[in-house]
């Protein structure tokens, strides 16, 4: 029957489509695997997986947002900031480390609270607003530390989130996991999380539904903030200093992440695990090519290669309906 | 007459459906052929087929002699085969001229040449007898009707030979309407062949010359129409006899549900009284711009209220649809797709959102178990046809669809319903099933408030009827007396001067 075997073709196109970039993951990971002795080694494993970490845990507040149809540009500028406002509290004014932490998760919701309420009341397009917020963060980032960096010996404290390790497990990767898992619970089984999708999907017909969009958007922008200041203290433990520039390096990481893991820009639709599995991905691409001796100057050029690759098999789902 | 085009053994098949069945199917050289069937029996299948945009699995056609398979819709205009949308397929913020235009654009030393376009525009406007719609006009800010003629203009000039036209009266009122059916007359007159898919019986009989009905994607008749009835195709459209009568009226009225007084929304609608009971329907109904849609929005807070007020079971109400959701008070959208259902999500979730809170352990963690169970029970009260309750909404037929829009709230239980063009654009056995629905919901002492523009089903389910002309209550009448000349009266705001002349 020719039918069937459209159906069939269609179908692999639509599971490969579906999860693309994982396809291309197991290949890399195969092919490491082949041509290295150290990619598999466990100690190279929790490498990556300790890189993962803080790219990974931004994500998914940035997982969150995208659901809802937005995006938001100022995580990384966030996640510096509130690096600089935890090391400066405990550097400069020798603040209990607890309360340091507390304070750059605070920073963080308040200004993600600002970009929720600057995209749902004053109704400014969620890319550009946090464009916005994110340039004034980086200027308040060189303001504050005026090009200095901020270092000394009170960041030993918190230099376990960073080297520390629970059993055989490094913190960081222990931390992701915890994020990953509640988060994966909060999406799937709460009332919440099926919220963010409907509103995702259609935001006016879940409006009419009697969902409340805007606090929900707003809470959305929130939590996205206070993740990215939590994942600044992890950020900074594992510099052990504070610079004006931290975190600049994190902006494409974390939307990579969350577009590789199959998020549609348009809102409604993606899995939490799939932009875990992107994040870890992303890191085995610099690691492989380290352990391959690739020269620095050309990795570019093969991560931006590998990146397209993967997200053209995205689009083959699209092809197959 | 000649054949223009052939379908032969054309089969289409979608995972888990055979949407066309071996369908063969000539159409004459300058007929205007109907189709119809119910949702879901494979027209726009086969309507996508024609137009290029899906390939049959099996079969092979014909057109003007020649073999046609059409890789892509251009290739099929280029053909000579054009076909307009029931959502019409116009660039709002550009010109009548630029949309007629487009993709014919001829430009002169790589310039767009505005004169020729703007003379071929004319044209083809002046075929349509249409030269009043100003070339330069915006065609966002044309109204239903005067798109309408664009989207065929367009057409005409790409020199189509086959107009197919998917339910273009969806939109438009009696006038517009009789004007776009002269037009489609004058096309034939012309040498144009008319492909006409409508739900709407009265048209066809109206218009056609031949019908052909599908059902289950299958064709299951095609004949000239002087030599079928209206029940003849009810039937065959859906396999069997439809109860087409209304059951009685219920009885029992109970105490008020809603009151709304004094509500205005300046242009739009003004100085609105109207209360509904408990067990009763209450239809409200006018012209298009008549406010009555606009009227039913402000009643969940979808559009703004200048002043009055609105209360439920007595306390004051502040329109809004979570307060609404929480007096329980549900609401139907006019547009199905855009806010009645979430098209990418599955149809539990469709059916359970407005339940979910209600549905949740005290941790806010879903169960689950019971939201299956109510979806399942709502699927089989409304008798929704789906493969499974994980079937995204956006495969469903229309009817399915609407089912699904209004299961969400008979799952929360509501006391008050305000459903606004139920029927609109769904086939007439699923019609037929609303209307039980509706009536079954009266009879349980719900207050529904059915806001419709079809007279037969108001004449048939509402208590009373309050008619809208110009945002003002024009009259409300006794459902059980009025007749459809009366409410058509009030419509139009005739009743002052007949009163005059009866004097």
């Amino acid at each position: 029957m020719q039918s069937t075997g459209k159906d069939s073709r269609r179908r692999v196109l639509e599971v490969l489509g579906e999860n693309g970039f994982i396809f291309i993951f197991i290949l890399w990971v195969i092919f490491l695997s082949l041509t290295t002795d150290t990619f598999l080694k466990s100690q190279n494993i929790f490498t990556v997986l300790r890189q993962a970490a803080i790219v990974s845990i931004v994500a998914i507040g940035e997982m969150l947002v995208m659901l809802l149809g937005g995006m938001d540009i100022s995580l990384a500028a966030l996640l510096g900031f509130s690096g600089i406002v935890s090391v400066s509290l405990m550097v400069d004014y020798n603040v209990h480390p607890v309360l340091a932490g507390l304070a750059a998760i605070a920073v963080g919701g308040t200004v993600g609270f600002i970009n929720g309420f600057l995209v749902t009341k004053v109704r400014i397009n969620a890319v550009i607003a946090t464009l916005g917020t994110s340039y004034v963060l980086s200027g308040m980032a060189l303001a504050y530390t005026q090009g200095k960096t901020i270092v000394g010996p009170q960041l030993q404290q918190i230099a376990f989130l960073s080297r520390g390790y629970v059993g055989p497990i490094p913190v960081p990767v222990l931390l992701m996991f915890i994020f990953y898992g509640a988060f994966y619970i909060i999406l799937m089984k709460t009332v919440f999380g099926a919220h963010i999708y409907a509103v995702g999907n259609n935001d006016k017909a879940s409006w009419l539904a009697g969902i409340k969009v805007d606090r929900l958007k707003m809470l959305v922008f929130t939590l996205a903030g206070l993740l990215a200041g939590f994942a600044g203290i992890l950020q900074a433990s594992r510099q052990g200093s504070a610079t004006s520039s931290m975190g600049s390096e994190f902006l494409f990481p974390i939307l990579t992440a969350v577009i590789l893991g199959g998020i549609s820009l348009s809102g409604g639709r993606g899995k939490l695990q799939n932009t875990l599995l992107a994040a870890i991905f992303l890191m085995t691409i610099t690691n492989g090519m380290v352990l391959l001796g690739i020269s620095l100057y050309v990795q570019g050029i093969i991560s931006g290669l590998i990146l397209i690759i993967a997200l053209s098999l995205d689009r083959l789902r699209y092809q197959g309906r | 007459m000649a054949t223009v085009l052939s379908l032969l053994h054309i089969s289409r098949s979608f995972p888990g459906v055979r949407a066309l069945d071996d369908v063969s199917l000539d159409v004459e050289r300058g007929t205007i052929h109907a189709l119809v069937g119910s949702n879901g029996a494979g027209k726009s299948t086969l309507m996508k087929i024609l137009s290029g945009a899906l390939a049959p699995d099996e079969g092979s056609m014909l057109f003007d002699d020649a073999p046609y398979a059409p890789a892509d819709p251009s290739a099929a205009i280029r053909a000579g085969v054009s076909t307009i949308y029931q959502e019409l397929n116009l660039l709002p913020t550009r010109t009548v001229t630029a949309n007629i235009c487009i993709g014919k654009e001829r430009s002169r030393f790589g310039l767009i040449d505005e004169r020729w376009q703007r003379e071929r525009a004319a044209q083809a406007l002046d075929r349509l007898d249409a030269a009043s719609i100003p070339l330069h006009a915006t065609v966002g800010d044309l109204k239903v009707g005067q798109k309408q003629v664009v989207e065929i203009a367009k057409a005409l000039i790409s020199e189509c030979k086959l107009l197919i036209m998917d339910e273009p009266t969806a939109a438009l009122n009696d006038t517009e309407t009789n004007l776009l059916f002269r037009i489609i007359r004058d096309l034939k007159g012309q040498g144009v062949t008319i492909l006409y898919v409508s739900h709407r019986l009265k048209e066809i009989f109206a218009l056609a010359d031949v019908v052909s009905v599908l059902r289950d994607g299958k064709l299951v008749l095609t004949a000239p129409v002087a030599q079928v009835t209206p029940d003849g195709l009810i039937h065959a459209m859906t396999g069997r006899r439809i109860e087409s009568a209304f059951p009685e009226r219920n009885k029992t009225i109970g105490n008020e549900v809603l009151r709304v007084e004094r509500l205005s929304s300046p242009g739009v609608f003004e100085d609105v009284h109207l209360s509904v009971h408990g067990g009763e329907v209450v239809a409200l109904t006018g012209l298009a711009g008549s406010g009555k849609v606009e009227l039913g929005k402000a009643l969940i807070g979808d559009w703004p209220i200048e002043s009055g007020q609105v209360f439920l079971n007595g306390a004051l109400f502040k329109p809004s649809p979570s307060k609404a959701m929480a007096a329980r008070f549900g609401y139907m959208p006019e547009d199905r797709k855009k806010e009645g259902v979430l098209e990418e999500l599955p149809v539990q979730r469709n059916i359970s959102l407005p339940s979910l809170s209600r549905l949740a352990d005290a941790l806010g963690l879903i169960r689950f178990d019971r939201e299956r169970d109510l979806v399942e029970q709502k699927i089989r009260e409304l008798d929704i046809k789906t493969p499974s309750l994980k079937q995204l909404v956006r495969n469903l037929s229309g009817g399915n669809q609407q089912k699904v829009a209004l299961a969400k709230w008979l799952a929360t239980g509501p006391e008050l319903l305000l459903l606004i063009e139920p029927t609109q654009g769904i086939d007439v056995a699923v019609k037929f099933e609303i209307y039980r629905l509706i009536h079954a919901l009266s009879s349980e002492g719900k207050a529904i408030i059915l806001i419709s523009s079809e007279i037969a089903e108001m004449l048939g389910l509402a208590h009373r009827i309050a008619v809208l002309f110009n945002g003002r209550v024009q009259a409300v009448l006794d459902g059980e007396r009025a007749s459809e000349e009366e409410i058509l009266r009030h419509t139009f705001g005739q009743v002052k001067e007949k009163a005059y002349e009866t004097q």
